[in-house]
């Protein structure tokens, strides 16, 4: 079938699609998120909306589901004008949509969740007909899940496949992902386009939301590039390259590797031996994890959300009790000691969530500062804190990390994500730093953030700092690393030298799959 | 910097300070225009109620120094809140600490009854303060290490301390005076009297206590890394906790200053106007100073001016019922409705910035 | 001492108080209990309980229809949670604090309105009212001993004990209570359903302000013949632990509100037996159970997650 990449005039050739935007304009308060997008949807086709962080895809994806109400424009389906008020409508015109982060109930079991607020004939709950739909579907696409099992019980995984689920018991003719792939194993992954090459067999569409470039090369039959809230173009993916996309997602070249000079290796500044944690949820998350970080050396852990990173992280910095193990640096045994003392040891920490774990919203940029630091001369004299020392120092860090404010008083809820993870950073990277610990430090960042904080951690290893870097992101890992680390279900897995690895094989044993010969 | 990187949080946008003043004054407003109402049921006057308001409050000035006096007990607790409020610590017990306060002090009194007024009134302001410190702290202590809400504690203090009092008041209770048919103690000496600043009016040296409390609770709060903990805590605990602050320190340190504040303001209405220690001490000055302080806003200066503003009330309305009959008990009723109307106020002053995003 | 408790006809006195004084307990814990579940913490039951008891007091000495004063009391309770609501889940305002003041509000109000109303009445002639009384059920109250404990009760106490397993049917069986169980803990999966998140909390919260105002009717109506200043004496704030102390399930909140009743029921006949303890530490007994009790449950497990979080749809 001829394709005209103009979709424009494809659409004067009088092409109905399935659903279609027509110069919508969605703005928020500080925002202007889609600025007159045109995009459409053919039925029986994958098409991928791709863009950076804050291009605006899951914004345009909102206001197709009826979440957010667009400005300005228009919401076609099947060529018939639309106002859709509420997801129910685009529910009812047969839209699904799996977001980004996942809107499980989580002490409620998958089919209550599929359940909640579907259509349905009498006020008592009849779960014996939904349980047979959804065994059908189950057998379709040849998922295997436990129907009565609450959500917090299932891996990250399986809760995407309910949010699938939820779609599909709805009837659904066009389903919208958003960045699936973020919490997926490579094999996981694999397996999601089959089941939505299936799908697609199946006469559905799909909008595949995604910044991965080799991605939409291999599951896309067209895609649109965003950036910066406008559409760039829309083409065949037949017909383009990685690179021409990267520069239509970018607007610039793009340089896809980082320098990393060879660097010797230094001595063991930081042991982890045998760290033991519990869950949230009382379960066993960490068993037993051994790890040496050496001076001068960019250790990564590489591994899916949900196989204890989040409890690693927390273990080490003192937030989170370890039950057993220990932790050493130069000599000194820090396991669950306090934040503040682990700090003072010299071990610093970026944070996953900027927001909720390492800034005040409510501070301004000079008093973020100081966060952690505010009982540490000169910061502070006697019992008060020395104002003038911290403006001086804020005056300082806000020139040399670039920090763009309107003013150092200037509360850091105005500012922009990579701001933010700039002030982290000049917080986090002060002289008298042994360790650093990095949790998905380019998350939600743009391009131009991301290579400005891979700078920074790779200058902090030219000056003799052990960083362990903890990323879903496998391209910042080959970017950065000089060990990688893979965990999968709490434990170390196995540990390859950057250059012995490939994605391959890390992402085998992200998924746990060990072969004989490995640990 | 993509313009379009903004930050995901739930935070609501900060008011400005006109904002702020915009919305002080419309809960005054509406509060005056509500009180209007409810007199008229009282079939009174509103505006013969509220000149007899005014006179009975700033007439004269004796009647001044009487607002002052007044007012005294209110800036305490008001300080008392704002402290812990800042730092989301929902504490209710201002009402129970005040009394706690007034035991401590009697305690102490009785203790030491004998020595002279230079070093028993100091003596009896460190008793009061320690006894409604302690009050304080256990509700701390009770959240963090048992995790029990400080709002449920704080209530339910206020009434355990309330029937402790009422035992050491009863007939056979230790501290009743004898012979009387009233609960209540006898007389405290001279020698423990809070001085007067001025003679001929009631205003006492509590009321430069209650001054300098508020310049003491500013310092601490903008000028010391306590302060900043707190007010971290407040507003992040999670990210507190990761960046080291020892969340359980700030809480149960919090609550023992906020009690002790809360304890001079009992023990300042004991010695310094009541001579004696009785039930009735407080006419609800613990719940009056959360609205203080929620119409200071939690500065711990704004205090002063709402603190006279609601001792005003309070001094004015004994005139008013004289004057038109309007029970007194319509100053809770006004303090109630002015704490709505803030807060409905600020929530206007917010109602344009967040409606633009609803579909 | 002991015998003179063990006596057959003290034992059941106190039990039938049990049952009676659990009453505005359970009413108010149940109907907090689904507040809670659409994420709503209401701290402003015991102000809602102390204006419904003044409301339905003043309704019924000015009518004499106990049928008026109960529907004023359920109009009181759901006006006052009218205003939490519309805080809370429209304006989104901080919970806790909105609490408060309506707890402030109440206190003021019915004072002041008190005072207006009944102004000249001398401590003699205290205004007071024709109570409800007990409605015997037939056959079942003829049973010795339980008989007496349980069906020989006032109307609104058995309409308390038969809303404990029909809210709970409704929070599990149907597709509204699904949606405020969800609404709860994740209230953006329930705005993505297309559910109008914002209808079903003022639902939500309304229906625990009409069951807090039945019981602060009941306060008054239902046994006290006179209406006093702040004569909810703390029973909101009780209900409020209740249903912490019963882990968010109603069977443990029948057995909490049972238990807190219970103390109180004991600490009363006690003083009538003419102990020798100080009746003030009776008196304070429930309150020091209220903080041992909830010293003991701090896992808190099944608390709503989203409980006391305005939910706003993010921008961006």
């Amino acid at each position: 079938m001829e394709l005209n990449n103009d979709p424009v005039t494809a659409h004067k050739k009088e092409e109905t699609y399935l659903l279609e935007a027509v110069q919508l304009t969605k703005r928020f308060p500080m925002v202007l998120a889609n600025d007159r997008v045109d995009f459409n949807v053919r039925r029986g086709e994958i098409h991928c909306l791709l863009g950076e962080n804050g291009a605006g895809k899951t914004t345009l994806a909102e206001c197709l589901y009826g979440f957010y109400k667009p400005e300005e424009g228009d919401i076609r389906f099947n060529g018939r004008c639309v106002n859709l008020s509420s997801p129910n409508d685009a529910i009812h015109l047969g839209i699904g949509m799996v977001h980004q982060h996942f809107v499980l109930v989580e002490p409620l079991s998958v089919i209550e969740n599929i359940v909640m607020g579907t259509d349905h004939k009498g006020v008592l709950l009849d779960f014996a007909a939904t349980e047979k739909k959804l065994d059908s579907l189950c057998l379709l696409y040849d998922v295997k899940i436990d129907l009565n099992a609450k959500i917090w019980q299932l891996s990250v995984g399986e809760q995407q496949w309910v949010e699938i689920l939820k779609a599909l018991y709805t009837g659904v003719k066009l389903l919208i992902l958003d960045e699936p792939t973020a919490v997926l194993t490579p094999p996981e992954a694999e397996r999601l386009f089959s089941v939505l090459q299936r799908m697609k067999d199946e006469g559905l569409s799909i909008i595949f939301i995604t910044h991965r470039l080799k991605e939409v090369m291999q599951v896309s039959d067209r895609v649109t590039v965003l950036q910066k809230g406008r559409k760039v173009a829309t083409v065949n993916t037949k017909d383009v390259t990685t690179e021409e996309l990267a520069y239509m997602m970018v607007g610039r070249k793009v340089v896809f590797q980082v320098n990393k000079d060879e660097i010797k290796r230094g001595d063991p500044i930081l042991q982890l031996t045998n760290l033991t944690a519990k869950s949230d949820m009382g379960l066993e998350a960490l068993h037993g994890v051994n790890l040496v970080i050496h001076q001068s050396e960019i250790l990564s852990v590489a591994g899916v959300a949900g196989n204890g990173q989040k409890e690693l992280f927390e273990a080490l910095i003192g937030v989170r009790k370890a039950t057993a193990g220990d932790v050493i640096i130069a000599g000194k045994n820090i396991v669950n000691n306090s934040p503040r003392k682990i700090a003072n040891e010299g071990i610093s920490h970026i944070p996953d969530d900027r927001i909720g774990a390492g800034l005040i919203a409510d501070f301004s940029v000079e008093e973020n500062l100081i966060l952690g630091l505010e009982e540490n001369p000169p910061y502070r004299k006697g019992l008060f804190l020395d104002k003038s020392h911290i403006k001086k120092y804020a005056e300082e860090s806000i020139a040399q990390y670039d920090i763009v404010t309107p003013s150092m008083k200037q509360r850091t809820s105005y500012l922009s994500g990579g701001n933010l993870q700039k002030v982290i950073l000049a917080r986090e990277l002060r002289q008298s730093l042994k360790v650093l610990i990095a949790n998905q430090p380019s998350r939600g960042l743009d391009v131009g953030v991301i290579e400005y904080v891979h700078k920074q951690l790779l200058e902090m290893r030219r000056n003799g700092i052990g960083i362990l870097l903890i990323s879903e992101d496998l391209d910042e890992i080959f970017t950065l690393s000089d060990r990688i680390a893979v965990m999968f279900r709490g434990k170390i897995l196995k540990i390859f030298e950057a250059r012995e690895a490939n994605i391959e094989s890390i992402g085998l044993l992200m998924a746990g799959i060990t072969d004989k010969e490995t640990q | 910097m993509s313009p379009v990187d903004k930050l995901k949080f739930e935070k609501r946008d900060d008011i400005s300070p006109l904002g702020r003043t915009a919305a002080i004054v419309v809960a005054l407003i509406a509060a005056m225009l509500v009180s209007a109402i409810l007199i008229k049921l009282a079939n009174a006057s509103p505006l013969e109620a509220f000149i007899n308001l005014f006179k009975g409050a700033f007439g004269n000035k004796r009647a001044i120094l009487e607002t002052l006096t007044k007012s005294t007990p209110l800036i305490l607790t008001g300080l008392a809140t704002v402290i812990a409020f800042r730092g989301k610590i929902w504490s209710i017990g201002q009402e129970g600490q005040f009394f706690l306060g007034a035991i401590g002090g009697y305690w102490a009194y009785r203790i030491f009854e004998g020595l002279p007024a230079a070093a028993l009134v100091p003596i009896v302001i460190l008793g009061a303060f320690l006894v409604g410190a302690f009050g304080g702290m256990l509700a701390g202590l009770l959240k963090a290490y048992f995790n029990v809400d400080v709002i449920i504690s704080t209530v339910m203090g206020n009434y355990i301390i309330d029937y402790f009092l009422s035992f050491m008041l009863s007939g056979s209770g230790p501290w009743r005076e004898p012979g009387s048919y009233y609960q209540q103690t006898a007389e405290i000496t001279e020698n423990a009297y809070y001085p007067l600043l001025f003679a001929n009016a009631r205003i006492h040296m509590g009321f430069l206590i209650a001054i300098a409390c508020s310049m003491i609770v500013y310092l601490i709060l903008n000028h010391t890394p306590f302060g900043y903990q707190l007010r971290a805590f407040g507003s992040n605990p999670r990210a507190a906790k990761f960046k080291g602050i020892n969340t359980n320190k700030i809480i149960i340190l919090t609550m023992f200053i906020s009690g002790g504040l809360a304890g001079l303001a009992g023990t300042g209405e004991l010695f310094g106007v009541q001579y004696r220690l009785r039930p009735d001490l407080s006419p609800g000055y613990g719940y009056t100073g959360i609205i203080v302080a929620m119409l200071a806003g939690l500065n711990p200066i704004g205090v002063i001016p709402a603190a006279i503003l609601f001792g005003a009330l309070i001094n004015g309305s004994a005139q008013m019922r004289i004057a038109t009959g309007v029970p007194t008990a319509l100053t809770f009723a006004i303090q109630a409705i002015v704490l709505l109307s803030l807060l409905s106020a600020q929530v206007l002053t917010r109602f344009r910035v967040r409606r633009v995003d609803h579909a | 001492m002991l015998d003179s408790l063990l006596q057959a006809t003290i034992i059941v006195n106190i039990l039938a108080s049990t049952v009676r004084i659990a009453t505005p307990l359970l009413l108010g814990a149940m109907g907090e209990l689904v507040t809670e579940r659409s994420g709503v913490m209401n701290l402003g039951i015991e102000g809602t309980m102390l204006m419904s008891s003044f409301i339905a007091f003043l309704v019924a000495f000015e009518t004499n229809s106990i049928i008026l004063a109960v529907g004023a009391g359920m109009l009181t309770g759901a006006l006052m949670s009218l205003i939490m609501a519309f805080m809370a889940s429209t304006m989104k305002v901080d919970q806790t604090v909105t609490g408060l003041s309506l707890n402030l509000l109440a206190s003021g109000i019915s004072l002041f309105w008190y005072r207006v109303a009944f102004k000249g009445t001398s401590t003699e002639s205290i205004p007071t009212i024709q109570t409800m009384g007990s409605v015997k059920i037939p056959i079942l109250g003829d049973i010795p001993y339980l008989g007496e404990i349980f069906f020989n009760q006032g109307l609104l106490t058995y309409l308390a004990f038969i809303m404990v397993p029909v809210i709970a049917f409704f929070l599990y069986r149907t597709y509204t209570g699904l949606a405020i169980r969800s609404l709860g803990e994740n209230p953006r999966a329930v705005d993505m359903k297309g559910i109008n998140v914002t209808r079903l909390q003022y639902l939500s919260v309304i229906f625990g302000g009409v069951m807090s105002g039945l019981a602060g009717a009941f306060i008054t109506i239902g046994t006290t013949v006179r209406f006093l200043p702040e004569i909810s004496a703390g029973r909101g704030w009780l209900a409020l632990v209740i249903v912490i102390a019963g882990n968010w399930r109603a069977g443990r909140i029948l057995l909490a509100a049972l238990l807190f009743a219970f103390m109180d029921a004991f600490q009363l006949q006690l003083q009538g037996i003419g102990i020798q303890i100080p009746f003030q530490i009776l008196l304070a007994a429930p309150y020091v159970l209220a903080i041992v009790v909830l010293m003991g449950s701090r896992a808190r497990s099944l608390a709503p997650r989203n409980l006391g979080i305005p939910y706003i749809r993010e921008e961006g």
